[in-house]
C-alpha cells in the first residue's frame, strides 16, 4: 500500500480568527490590492508569473477547514488561475463547506488585480505577494530590458519567517488588561444594492500637494485625512445623532513596532473618535484630537496591552475546549457588541515602494476593503496618492464631502468608479 | 477626460452622470476612454424554485389533511402524523443542503438525525421499539456501505473520508447499550451491525492508522 504524504496543516494566527465567523454576503471580509501598469496586461505571463509567485508563498495554497475547536489552513493541490475580472469587487472568497483558495489574481484592460480573504493575511502580506508577482511579471514581460541582470527580490524572508504567526511570537505572558467597555458610535446608514455590491470611488491625486496641506495645518498626512474624513461625515450626520461620537477604526501595522517579516496577518486596531456633539466642528478642533488620539494610542506599550489581551484569550485553557460552533456564535456576538462603537474605518498601507528598475513600468497602486459601510483606504505610490472609497451604500454624500473639501483647497483629483448609476 | 464643475474632479471612464454628486456631464469625445472597472450586471439570487414549490406542496398537504380530518373523521388524529412526518422530512432536508458540499459529512449527520427523529417518533406513539431494534442498526450499517460505494464512485480522497467512517463506526456501537439494557425485543439488527461496526474500525486502525491520527490531530486540535 503506498504511503501517502500527511496533508499539511495551519493553525490561524490569533487575527484571522475572527474573520470566518464574522464573514457574510454583506461583509465578506475581502480586500483588494490593484496595480495599474503602462501596458495592458498580458495573461499568460501574468499566469506565468502567478505560478512562480505561489511557490514562494506556499501558505497562501491553501483552503479553509472548520476542526472541531478551530479552524484551519490546510495545504491543496489547487493552483490558481489567473482569469479577466468578471464580478464586483471584493466577493466572496470563503465559502463554508466548499474547498477553494483564498485570493485571487484577475486583470483588466492595464490592471492587475490581488483579491485576498482576510484570514489569509493582512496588507502587508499581501503587498509581498504582489510586489514578488509583479517582479516576475515585469522581468519575464519586459525580458529585454533586464537582458544585463535582474534586480534582487527584495522581500528578504525565510520560508518558515513568511509563515510566522507573529501573534504567538511575540505576545507576552502578562496578566489579562481589563475590557473597555465599547461605547455606542454614530453609524452611517444607506441602502443596499440588491446584489450586495461594492461601490467604489478611486481618487487619484499629487501626495505633494497633500503633504503641503498637512503642513499648513501643522500635522501629518493620515492625521490630516483622518479629520478630513470625519468632517466629510458629519457633515451628513443628522441633527439628533450627534449625540453619538464619530468613531474612526484605523488599522496599525504591528510589523513597525515588533519585528517581523510574516506574509500574514499582523495587525491591531487603534479607535479615534470625536463627539461633534460637545465639541466644535471646525477642521482645526478635529485635528487637534485626531493628533492628539494617534499620540496616545500608537505607542508600543499600548499596541502590546492590546495584543496581549487577544492572544491570552485564545490561549486560555477554557476557551481552547469550547467547540467551535459556539465559538463562532460568541464571535459573531462580540463582533456585533464592537460593531456598534465603530462609525468608519480607514486603512493607510502608506508608501508603496518596488525596485527602481520597475517604476517606469507602474503607473499606481489602490487598495480597498470590502465593507459594512463607507471605508477608506488609501496608499502612495512615487507622487500619486490614491484614495478610494468602498461603500455597500448607494448614497455618495460622504465621497463627495471628502473630495470636494480636498479640491477646494486647490488639489487636483481624477475620479474612477465601478457604479454608473445615478448615485 | 470628462469633468465635474461642481465637485471640480476630473473623471476618468465612461459616466454619464458625476459619480459623486450625479451632475450632469459635459460630453467629451476622448479617443480612448479608459474604463477602470468592467461593467458588471446586477446578478439576481433567486431562493431556489424547487424548493420553494416544494414547501408550497408542503404547506398544501398538511393544511389539506387537517382540513379532511377535521371535517371527516374526527376521532383519530391522524393529520398531526401527516405534519410531523413533513417536518422530519424537512429537518432532513435542511442539514442536506447545508452540508451538501461534503457528502460523508452529509450521511453522518443524516445517521444521526434520522436515529434521533426515529426514537422521538416511535415514544410518541406509545413505545413499541421498531427505532431501536431496526431502525438504528440499518441505517448505520447502511451509511457505512452507501460511504464506502460514494468514495469509489466519487474519487474521494481516503483523508476526507476516515474521519466519518470513523463516527460512523463508533455510532454502530450504540446498539451494545441497548442489547446490555435487554431493551431490544428484536436481536440480530443490532448484532450484525456490532459485528460490523467492529470489523470497519479494526480494518480503519490496522491499514489507516497513521493518516487516521493525523487526521484526528488536525481536526481535534485545540
Amino acid at each position: 500500500m503506498t504511503r501517502k504524504k500527511p496533508v499539511q496543516w495551519t493553525r490561524l494566527d490569533n487575527a484571522a480568527k475572527i474573520f470566518p465567523p464574522n464573514t457574510n454576503e454583506q461583509d465578506t471580509k475581502v480586500f483588494r490590492f490593484v496595480c495599474e501598469l503602462k501596458d495592458e496586461v498580458d495573461k499568460e505571463i501574468l499566469q506565468k508569473a502567478l505560478d512562480k509567485t505561489i511557490v514562494l508563498f506556499p501558505i497562501y495554497r491553501s483552503v479553509l477547514r472548520k476542526g472541531v475547536f478551530w479552524y484551519y489552513f490546510e495545504r491543496t493541490e489547487m493552483m490558481p488561475e489567473v482569469v479577466e475580472e468578471y464580478k464586483p469587487p471584493c466577493g466572496s472568497l470563503y465559502h463554508p463547506n466548499r474547498k477553494n483558495l483564498l485570493f485571487e489574481v484577475t486583470y483588466y484592460r492595464k490592471r492587475i488585480n490581488l483579491e485576498m480573504y482576510h484570514a489569509l493575511a493582512d496588507g502587508t502580506g499581501a503587498l509581498g505577494f504582489l510586489k514578488t508577482l509583479l517582479y516576475f511579471y515585469i522581468t519575464m514581460k519586459y525580458k529585454e530590458d533586464f537582458v544585463e541582470q535582474l534586480p534582487n527580490l527584495d522581500y528578504d524572508a525565510s520560508f518558515a519567517q513568511k509563515m510566522d504567526d507573529s501573534f504567538r511570537k511575540h505576545y507576552t505572558d502578562e496578566k489579562i488588561p481589563k475590557r473597555v467597555k465599547v461605547n455606542r458610535a454614530y453609524r452611517i446608514s444607506g441602502r443596499r444594492s440588491i446584489d450586495n455590491r461594492l461601490k467604489v470611488v478611486e481618487g487619484v491625486m499629487s501626495v505633494k500637494e497633500i503633504l503641503a496641506l498637512s503642513r499648513r495645518y501643522n500635522t501629518t498626512l493620515t492625521v490630516y485625512l483622518t479629520a478630513l474624513f470625519m468632517k466629510a461625515i458629519y457633515q451628513e450626520m443628522p441633527a439628533r445623532a450627534k449625540r453619538y461620537p464619530v468613531v474612526l477604526s484605523v488599522p496599525v501595522n504591528l510589523r513597525a513596532f515588533f519585528p517581523s517579516v510574516t506574509a500574514r496577518n499582523f495587525f491591531s486596531t487603534i479607535n479615534v473618535s470625536y463627539h461633534f456633539g460637545q465639541k466644535k466642528d471646525d477642521l482645526e478642533s478635529i485635528i487637534a484630537e485626531v493628533k492628539e488620539a494617534f499620540a496616545r494610542e500608537l505607542t508600543e506599550e499600548k499596541l502590546r496591552k492590546h495584543m496581549n489581551r487577544l492572544v491570552a484569550l485564545e490561549h486560555n485553557a477554557f476557551t481552547r475546549i469550547v467547540p467551535l460552533f459556539i465559538k463562532d456564535w460568541v464571535l459573531r456576538f462580540a463582533n456585533y457588541i464592537n460593531d456598534k462603537g465603530i462609525t468608519a474605518t480607514l486603512s493607510n498601507v502608506g508608501k508603496i515602494l518596488i525596485a527602481e528598475e520597475f517604476i517606469p513600468y507602474v503607473n499606481l497602486f489602490n487598495c480597498f476593503n470590502s465593507a459594512r459601510r463607507p471605508q477608506i483606504g488609501m496608499c502612495s505610490f512615487g507622487d500619486k496618492l490614491v484614495i478610494s472609497f468602498a461603500s455597500p451604500f448607494d448614497g455618495m454624500d460622504i465621497q463627495k464631502n471628502f473630495y470636494r473639501m480636498l479640491t477646494e483647497e486647490g488639489v487636483e483629483i481624477t475620479i474612477s468608479s465601478n457604479s454608473r448609476e445615478v448615485g | 477626460m470628462q469633468y465635474c464643475e461642481h465637485c471640480k474632479v476630473k473623471i476618468k471612464g465612461n459616466h454619464p452622470v458625476c459619480p459623486l454628486c450625479a451632475g450632469l456631464l459635459e460630453q467629451r469625445k476622448s479617443p480612448q476612454e479608459e474604463d477602470v472597472f468592467p461593467q458588471i450586471p446586477t446578478i439576481y439570487q433567486e431562493f431556489n424554485v424547487f424548493i420553494r414549490l416544494l414547501l408550497l406542496i408542503s404547506i398544501a398537504t398538511t393544511v389539506i389533511s387537517f382540513a379532511i380530518n377535521i371535517i371527516f373523521t374526527e376521532e383519530s388524529r391522524w393529520s398531526i402524523l401527516v405534519a410531523a412526518g413533513i417536518a422530519c422530512m424537512w429537518i432532513s432536508l435542511f442539514f442536506i443542503i447545508r452540508k451538501r458540499n461534503n457528502i460523508p459529512k452529509t450521511i453522518v449527520w443524516q445517521v444521526g438525525l434520522l436515529g434521533i427523529l426515529s426514537v422521538i417518533w416511535d415514544a410518541s406513539m406509545g413505545w413499541i421499539g421498531w427505532s431501536i431494534d431496526y431502525v438504528i442498526p440499518s441505517i448505520c450499517v447502511g451509511a457505512m456501505i452507501v460511504m464506502a460505494v460514494a468514495a469509489k464512485i466519487l474519487k474521494l480522497g481516503v483523508r476526507d473520508l476516515l474521519v466519518y467512517f470513523l463516527v460512523d463506526g463508533i455510532f454502530g456501537f450504540i446498539p451494545i447499550i441497548f442489547i446490555i439494557f435487554g431493551w431490544l425485543n428484536v436481536l440480530y439488527p443490532s448484532v450484525i451491525c456490532v459485528a460490523v461496526s467492529v470489523i470497519n474500525l479494526s480494518a480503519l486502525i490496522l491499514f489507516e492508522g497513521d493518516n487516521m491520527k493525523a487526521e484526528l490531530d488536525k481536526r481535534m486540535h485545540i
